[in-house]
């Protein structure tokens, strides 16, 4: 089973590094929504450090929902997403493996970036870690979470927007505890309740979501 | 449920009980009204605004009552594909949302003489500003797909996914430690409310559920009213209409 | 997409497994959430927290107790009503300023949320206070705190009448 699952996440890697274009302009959108914040807010350095977290934790958020729209969509329109709902493994392990392909394409691009986007924003030595570190944890669901979103919009014309309505407010936890975590760290406050509570909701939406979006696909594909 | 599944038999039942229901909403009403603004005391510590938490607290119940009934109905619909059930599902959300909106105004106008601003980020508020997105997202769910069966099963599946919120709502006070106070009526060791005040609040809050009720099965019957013209004019049109 | 010549019985396994699997992670997500809700996150610090932490000036923080009795004093200058009372936990306690209107429930012996920072003469700076309502008109969370401490009389608790209290 794990072979399966892995033969799908290797697959979705090639096509990704076939058309790299798709990440690349991910990481592109979430640098520049990041650097936008001086430009609203101004240069001062106290302030970007105050927001630093927060500004990073939305762009990555935005990034990861400006991608969800492709997770099945090339599948449904050349007619694999057909065949896998056919195919001897279960549907829900390849909404798994798909979720899994979609974090590594986008959000582990997204976090090796950041300390760049860090330094830009003045962001406290003591925060680099933690920063990465929660994103690791907390990118996950954002993935999972995003893959029942795309589901269920899969078969739409316009989704686009949907899928945003359906999903940021279900991303609001990981961004609560997401920079909760860091904020405690710089602040030399105990982040561990957060770091818990992030990669609890984290599992929590890797096992939930294969399930809905598998039961999701097959009522749009009928 | 199975004896209701019917359409026919629920738009029989509903038009017998429909009258009772709304005599017995406007009487709840009317009491409900009386004891809150004539009969309760005033608060020794707020005086008179506080009145606005028998508004307030009954519009946030049934904002979660609401959210509740979707989650039975879609459920029901998604495994027993029952048309009604989905129908409820469907009715149900507009006046969920309506009501999150009736809490989250009441609770703001609240807010500033109880904690000095009209909006602080507090779990519970926030939960329900998060409820009320929820429920948008789910009608639009609805909205946007034509195939009815087809979005009937989606939104059937939105639904279900965003429960945890409904229990992270009830919960937040509890786990974050914030401004809101904990529930005053849900509680182990009783209610921390007494005599007419409680009166007051019980009656608004039962004037609150039958209207919610007597409002949804109106919207179900206007929705499986607009089923059949639709049926028909497919029959008519050759499916043009 | 491999093996399609496999048996409908052999996804049906599959798909048992990945059950089994993802009811496992949820167990193990639940356990987690379970176990950092035992030391619930707090909020805000109390006084108590705050001299031991020595929390220096510009970090902005948020800080809870009671307001001291009779430490209130509130002057007009040049149109802004600048309030000055003390917060404190019974053990320590901490001197706190704030610009503007102060919400209705204020009161001496209340308790009150504030947020801001410590200025340089260790006076804490609010730039929000909010009051503190809740079932028995005292902070649960402070109560808790005070508690902790073996600070906290019953007193202030009694004279609120909780059949009255909301």
């Amino acid at each position: 089973m794990l072979k399966l699952a892995l033969s799908i996440i290797v697959r979705d890697l090639r096509l990704s590094m076939r058309h790299g274009s798709a990440t690349t302009m991910v990481m592109g959108f979430f640098v520049m929504v990041v650097i936008m914040f001086p430009f609203a807010i101004g240069p001062e350095q106290k302030i970007l450090a105050r927001i630093s977290v927060g500004v990073i934790w939305v762009a990555a958020l935005l990034s990861c929902l400006l991608s969800l729209d492709r997770m099945f969509q090339t599948d449904y329109e050349d007619g694999s997403l057909d065949q896998f709902i056919l195919s001897p493994v279960p549907l829900e392990l390849v909404v798994m493996a798909k979720c899994i392909a979609h974090w590594l394409t986008t959000s582990l691009p997204l976090i090796i970036i950041t300390p760049i986007l860090g330094i830009m924003m003045n962001l406290p030595e003591s925060g680099f870690l933690p920063l990465i570190l929660t994103m690791l944890l907390g990118t996950p669901a954002l993935s999972f979470i995003g893959g029942i979103g795309a589901s269920v919009t899969v078969t739409l014309r316009r989704g686009g927007i949907l899928l945003s309505l359906l999903i940021l407010p279900l991303y609001i936890p990981v961004l609560i505890f997401g920079s909760l975590a860091v904020k405690a760290v710089i602040g030399g406050y105990p982040a561990m309740e957060h770091l818990m509570l992030l990669s609890g909701f984290s599992l929590f939406s890797a096992a939930i979501a294969p399930w809905a979006a598998a039961a999701a696909i097959r009522a749009g594909l009928e | 449920m199975h004896k209701f599944a019917n359409p026919a038999r629920f738009m029989r039942l509903s038009k017998i009980f429909l009258p009772w229901f709304m005599g017995l909403t406007i009487l709840l009403f009317a009491s409900g009204l009386y004891y809150a603004f004539f009969l309760a005391p005033e608060d020794y510590q707020m005086g008179n605004t506080y009145r606005i938490i028998y508004i307030h607290v009954p519009a946030a119940y049934m904002a979660q009552f609401g959210y509740g009934i979707i989650a039975v109905a879609s459920a029901v619909g998604f495994i027993w594909k029952h048309p009604l059930a989905d129908q409820a599902a469907r009715a149900t959300a507009p006046l969920g949302a309506g009501f999150t909106a009736l809490a989250l105004l009441t609770g703001s106008l609240w807010g500033k003489p109880m904690w000095g601003t009209y909006w602080i980020w507090d779990a519970r508020l926030t939960s329900m500003l998060i409820l009320f997105f929820i429920y948008l997202g789910y009608m639009a769910v609805w909205e946007t797909i034509e195939d009815q069966v087809k979005a009937a099963k989606i939104a059937a599946i939105v639904a279900l996914v965003g429960i945890i919120n409904v229990v992270i709502i009830k919960f937040s006070v509890d786990w974050w430690n914030t401004l809101h106070q904990p529930a005053t009526l849900m509680r182990l060791d009783g209610p921390t409310i007494g005599g007419d005040m409680l009166t007051a609040l019980l009656l608004m809050i039962g004037a609150f559920n039958m209207f919610f009720i007597t409002t949804l099965i109106w919207r179900i019957q206007s929705l499986i009213l607009r089923r059949r013209v639709r049926a028909l004019r497919m029959q008519l049109g050759g499916g043009q209409g | 997409m491999t093996k399609i010549g496999l048996k409908a019985g052999a996804r049906k396994k599959r798909r048992l497994y990945f059950l089994l699997t993802s009811i496992a992670v949820l167990g193990l997500a639940a356990l987690l959430v379970l176990s950092a809700l035992e030391d619930s996150i707090r909020l805000f610090y109390d006084p108590t927290e705050i001299v031991e932490k020595n929390i220096g000036p510009g970090q902005n923080f948020r800080l809870g107790g009671l307001v001291e009795e009779e430490s209130f004093e509130s002057r007009e200058v040049a149109g802004i009503l600048i309030n000055h009372f003390v917060v404190t936990d019974g053990n320590e306690s901490v001197a706190v300023t704030y610009e503007g209107l102060l919400p209705d429930l204020f009161r001496e012996g209340q308790g009150v949320v504030a947020e801001g920072s410590m200025n340089e003469d260790g006076v804490f700076v609010a730039s929000e206070v909010l009051a503190k309502h809740d079932e028995t008109y005292m902070p649960k969370e402070v109560v808790d705190s005070l508690k902790k401490r073996g600070e906290w009389q019953r007193k202030a608790a009694e004279t609120h009448p909780q059949d009255k209290a909301l």
